[in-house]
């Protein structure tokens, strides 16, 4: 379960102060697929940073499966992102220099597990995304819609509690987006809790629940916003 | 460990890392045979002359008026520095060891020519040599005052005594159990010569010679136009002594100069000046080759660090610890510089088997690789560490961020 | 577009000051490293006269035992027994000849009051001086009638003269040395040839004598020899004579040949003369009679010390190490910059462009290492003088001249450009596309 109470988020530069998130509350539980969508800049990016442990909040409460997160130090959030929480991000961020396999390897090696169990998960998660002959690949040999399924196995070969996506498909064309959005249902059955980022309406239809975020805050602000903001 | 990843990712980005692993194994090649020399140098000047050299001094007396008296000279001499307060004694001799030029001599166990034999120094002067030189007698006698005579410069031939080195009498009676005293050595091809005494250790005046060790003393007073005097002073009284003794002979008698008055600290500084300067020379390249090394693994660490700030971000937001972060560039530069100082041991040892064989230099020992490949090593995890620790304030959220 | 590149290049290298100054920096030590000591080595091994060191021979006769060959027969001995100088000089075979050898004097000032003091000093031949182009400032050599009648005449060195006589023309004047009044016929200019080329007993790079007397009065006066004395049998008999009549060699012998034919001639004089001795019973070993040149000569006696030509070695290796260290931080900048350079690549740039572009920019860091470079060597060269400061050649050894200087700079260019051919390589095979795209 995850539970943010007030939460805000100050960026401060030398001349602006940027308040990207205002008492922001919200309640994920175990098992929801919750989708969010809000115009640019409204802070979308920046709640899913601190659910995900990638940024800290300036204020506020912030319970990740009952753990009070603001406590912990920076090796402890390391290990919470690395064992319960899976990123799937816009730009698939799969690392140039190392194969698919190695790849998808890198968050299983800071978990410390042993070879074997390593290499079940990985070609397991491959095996799921439909990438299992592609092992010895380089990225850059891969379509984007392939490279973002690298990017979910890789999420998914830790087994995480949480999937975290932030505009999974925003650099995918349409069919490939669906299939990726298929890829996150079927897991999301499987019984991971995903919250994903995107400002494409008909993709949010596809999850459970739906919030929007303006201005740094949850609101109540109709579709119609988004549906003209999206043209 | 993630050995593994780490060099696959080095083998898709090979030019950098091929280029540290020279630098490496080159630096590493002129670091090992630079330290092999210095070793050899500093093994060199710490072999001891046999002298009690903080105490001891020298200079010489030419003299030049044509009717000069150069025996009366040379007797006055050595009696007034003698009888010096602070002097323990003091000898006329032709040379000293480590002063660089002297005189040779072939000696042989038996006469004819042909016979091949083995080169010692030859020191001149009287019975006064042991104690002036602070050498040990360790066998027979020394010289007695009836044996010792003026070298006579319109005949010379060789006194039948000698005094040798525990080493020169090793040499030449290689077989012999007891004792040497009382042996007959052939100088000269056919001179016989009896050993009546042997010394501890005394050096040749050549400090680069094969022979260093052979030295003998024969018992003859050179009173010629030129004579050396060696002076040994009581403990602390030395630096005082040399104006003093200089002055002192100088105004005994006008016909004649003292040049080259010298402490046997300086003797030893002129011998070894060659040395020394060589020490220092490959001391200061492979310090500035080091810092240069290592530099210019700093430089190429942050411009990996920084080309890889995505990449990093993103292992960060996978799980990495700082610590996991630093690892990886420590233990990326760890492999580099494996590779570097195994190649560069291979080169390092190539070098020296060239430069053993081209120089005559000593060949290494064996410890030199190895001590290279350390410091190498540590040099690279130094020069990483900053760039490595700059690597792990990269923010996680840049996975996110920079599109 | 060579100014375009210009002022690319300098962009880029103030954009990474730090790095830039790391290689201009590295490139300016390792070549102060090489120049340094290849500077060194230069001097020391440079040929002292050029113009004439070919026509200049050394005789060399194996007068050695047959048992102990003489440098284990690699070669005959390097210098000549009196007996054998003594006839070579006297049949005259060579356009000129000389015999030499060194013999300190001690010079008695006339006035009472002053001490005497030590000068160095040659006894050779009238030859000598237009052997080896002796310059004059006043007065000339001796002549020949002096040689044959062993007079006490003398040529000073300029030092010398200045010391004496306040640098005045002291031609005619009276110098008394160890109790031989000299009459001086000749002043020598300023003469100090990086290599005492023509003897190499002692220090090769010692100072020229201050005094040379003719051989005949030395000998005549038997004046000691102050350079090597090598016997392989002992003289027999203790007094000077047996010396001189014995086989230990101490007396240097140089000839003049000035042609091809010069030289047929003399080594036949040569081999007669040997086949002579041999009758006699001297010369047990096979005839072997060498005319080495000066450098010939220089290389023979091991002039350039085997520490400096060590020290060449790694300083060789040691600018290796700074290029390779100038190639890795000229690629990193390549690697970095690739986003770049695939923009420019679509927006049009060829790849000879690119090229120019990255080689000027590497030349430009070249430039700029070598002329640190010259700074770096002359510290270099001023370090190594303080290590030796006791020897006053150290300070002809570690003239920077302006062979050095030009060379330093090209070294530091070529170096540049050398190691800038790879990562420049890597530039150009950087696509258009490429780096467009994601990431
Ligand atoms: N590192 C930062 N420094 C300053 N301002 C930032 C930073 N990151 C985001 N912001 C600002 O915070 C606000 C919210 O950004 P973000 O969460 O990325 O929006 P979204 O993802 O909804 O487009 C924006 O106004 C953005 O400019
Ligand atoms: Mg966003």
């Amino acid at each position: 379960m995850l539970k943010m109470t007030d939460v805000s988020k100050i960026y401060r530069t030398d001349t602006v102060e940027t308040h990207a998130l205002r008492e922001f509350s919200l309640t994920v539980d175990e098992g929801e697929f919750v989708s969010v969508t809000g115009p640019s800049g409204s802070g979308k990016t920046t709640f899913l940073n601190i659910a995900g442990l990638l940024e800290e909040m300036t204020s506020g409460t912030y319970e990740l499966d009952g753990r009070d997160i603001s406590k912990l130090n920076d090796r402890e959030r390391s290990r919470v992102r690395n064992e319960k929480i899976g990123f799937i991000f816009q730009s698939f961020n799969l690392i140039p220099e190392l194969n698919i396999f190695d790849n998808v390897d890198v968050p299983l090696r800071y978990r410390g597990l042993n070879a074997a169990e390593r290499k079940r998960r990985i070609e397991e998660s491959l095996d799921m995304v439909g990438l299992a002959s592609r092992l010895k690949h380089q990225p850059a040999q891969l379509s984007g819609g392939q490279q973002q399924r690298v990017a979910i196995a890789r999420a998914l070969a830790g087994e995480p509690r949480f999937l975290l996506a932030d505009e999974p498909t925003g650099n995918l064309d349409t069919h490939m987006a669906d299939s990726v959005l298929d890829l996150l249902s079927e897991i999301n059955s499987n019984g991971v809790t995903i919250i994903m980022v995107t400002h494409e309406l008909t993709l949010a239809d596809r999850a459970k629940r739906n919030i929007f975020v303006r201005d740094g805050q949850v609101t109540d602000a109709a579709p119609e916003f988004l549906r003209a903001a999206n043209g | 460990m993630e050995f593994g990843p780490i060099w696959r990712a080095l083998l898709r980005n090979k030019g950098g890392a091929i280029l540290i692993a020279l630098q490496i194994a080159v630096t590493m090649a002129i670091m090992v045979n630079s330290i092999a020399i210095m070793q050899e140098r500093a093994t060199n000047m710490q072999r001891p002359s046999g002298m009690d050299e903080a105490n001891t001094l020298t200079f010489a007396s030419i003299s030049f008026a044509a009717d000069a008296d150069l025996r009366a000279t040379y007797i006055n001499d050595l009696e007034m520095l003698r009888n010096t307060p602070g002097v323990i004694n003091a000898v006329g001799t032709n040379s000293f060891p480590l002063r660089g030029g002297g005189w040779s001599m072939g000696l042989q166990t038996e006469p004819g020519e042909d016979m091949g034999g083995v080169g010692a120094a030859i020191y001149f002067g009287d019975e006064h040599m042991i104690e002036t030189f602070d050498v040990e007698l360790i066998d027979g006698e020394n010289f007695s005052p009836e044996q010792v005579v003026f070298l006579d410069p319109d005949n010379f031939r060789w006194e039948p005594y000698v005094i040798v080195t525990e080493a020169l009498a090793k040499t030449l009676f290689p077989d012999e159990e007891g004792s040497v005293v009382g042996k007959t050595a052939y100088i000269n091809q056919n001179d016989p010569v009896q050993i009546i005494g042997v010394i501890d250790q005394l050096q040749a005046p050549w400090q680069g010679w094969d022979d260093v060790e052979h030295a003998l003393f024969s018992p003859v007073k050179r009173a010629e136009g030129f004579a050396r005097y060696v002076v040994r002073t009581e403990p602390g009284m030395r630096d005082e002594l040399l104006p003093q003794l200089e002055e002192m002979l100088a105004s005994a008698d006008k016909t004649r100069l003292i040049r080259g008055a010298q402490t046997f600290d300086e003797v030893r500084e002129g011998a070894y000046l060659g040395d020394s300067a060589m020490i220092k020379i490959l001391g200061f390249v492979i310090t500035l080759l080091t810092i240069i090394t290592g530099l210019g693994i700093v430089g190429l660490a942050s411009f990996n660090v920084s080309r890889r700030t995505r990449q990093i971000g993103i292992r960060r937001a996978l799980g990495a610890t700082k610590p996991a972060i630093m690892r990886y560039f420590m233990l990326e530069n760890f492999m580099i510089s494996s590779v570097g100082v195994i190649v560069g041991g291979a080169l390092a040892i190539g070098l020296n088997i060239f430069m053993v064989e081209t120089f005559a230099l000593t060949p290494m020992a064996w410890w030199v690789v190895p001590v290279a490949m350390i410091i190498l090593w540590l040099v690279g995890q130094a020069a990483v560490a900053g760039p490595a620790r700059r690597a792990t304030r990269i923010a996680p959220s840049i996975a996110t961020r920079s599109g | 577009m060579f100014r375009y590149y210009l002022k690319l290049g300098a962009l880029s290298i103030r954009a990474n000051p730090a790095l830039s100054a790391l290689m201009v920096a590295a490139i300016a030590i390792g070549i102060g490293a090489c120049m340094t000591i290849f500077t060194i080595q230069h001097m020391m091994g440079s040929n002292p006269i050029p113009h004439k060191s070919a026509q200049l021979r050394h005789v060399q006769m194996d007068s050695w035992s047959d048992a102990n060959p003489y440098n284990d027969g690699a070669n005959p001995p390097i210098q000549l027994t009196y007996t054998d100088a003594r006839n070579l000089l006297a049949a005259e075979q060579a356009v000129r000849q000389i015999a030499t050898f060194k013999s300190g004097r001690i010079v008695e000032p006339e006035d009472p009051d002053e001490l005497p003091y030590t000068v160095s000093g040659r006894a050779t031949s009238k030859d000598f001086f237009a052997m080896f182009d002796v310059p004059f400032k006043y007065g000339s050599a001796w002549d020949a009638a002096a040689d044959l009648s062993e007079e006490f005449v003398v040529v000073i060195s300029e030092p010398l003269n200045e010391r004496m006589f306040g640098g005045e023309d002291s031609t005619g004047r009276r110098i008394t040395m160890n109790g031989d009044t000299f009459r001086i016929v000749g002043v020598l200019d300023t003469w100090s040839p990086v290599v005492k080329f023509y003897d190499l007993n002692n220090n090769p790079h010692e100072p020229v004598e201050d005094t040379f007397f003719p051989f005949s009065t030395a000998m005549a006066n038997e004046y000691g020899n102050e350079g090597n004395t090598n016997c392989w049998k002992p003289p027999e008999g203790g007094d000077r004579a047996a010396f001189l009549n014995s086989e230990c060699i101490w007396i240097q012998f140089w000839v003049e040949i000035p042609d091809q034919a010069a030289e047929t001639q003399y080594m036949n004089y040569l081999d007669a003369y040997v086949e002579q001795q041999k009758e006699l019973g001297r010369f047990p070993r096979p005839l072997d009679n060498r005319l080495p040149d000066v450098e010939e000569w220089m290389i023979l006696n091991e002039v350039v010390d085997d520490d400096v030509s060590v020290l060449l070695g790694l300083a060789v290796l040691f600018l290796i190490v700074c290029l390779l260290n100038t190639i890795g931080l000229l690629l990193a900048k390549v690697m970095r910059r690739t986003k770049d350079i695939s923009l420019r690549r679509a927006l049009g740039a060829s790849k000879a462009s690119l090229f120019s572009q990255y080689i000027i920019e590497a030349g430009m860091i070249g430039v700029a290492g070598g002329l640190l470079g010259i700074g770096t060597t002359w510290l270099g060269l001023l370090g190594i003088r303080n290590l030796f400061n006791r020897f006053d050649f150290v300070e002809k050894l570690t003239h920077m001249d302006w062979s050095m200087t030009a060379l330093a700079i090209v070294l530091a260019v070529v170096s540049a450009l050398a190691a800038a051919l790879y990562p420049t390589w890597r530039a150009c095979q950087v696509t258009p596309a490429s780096q467009l795209r994601i990431q």
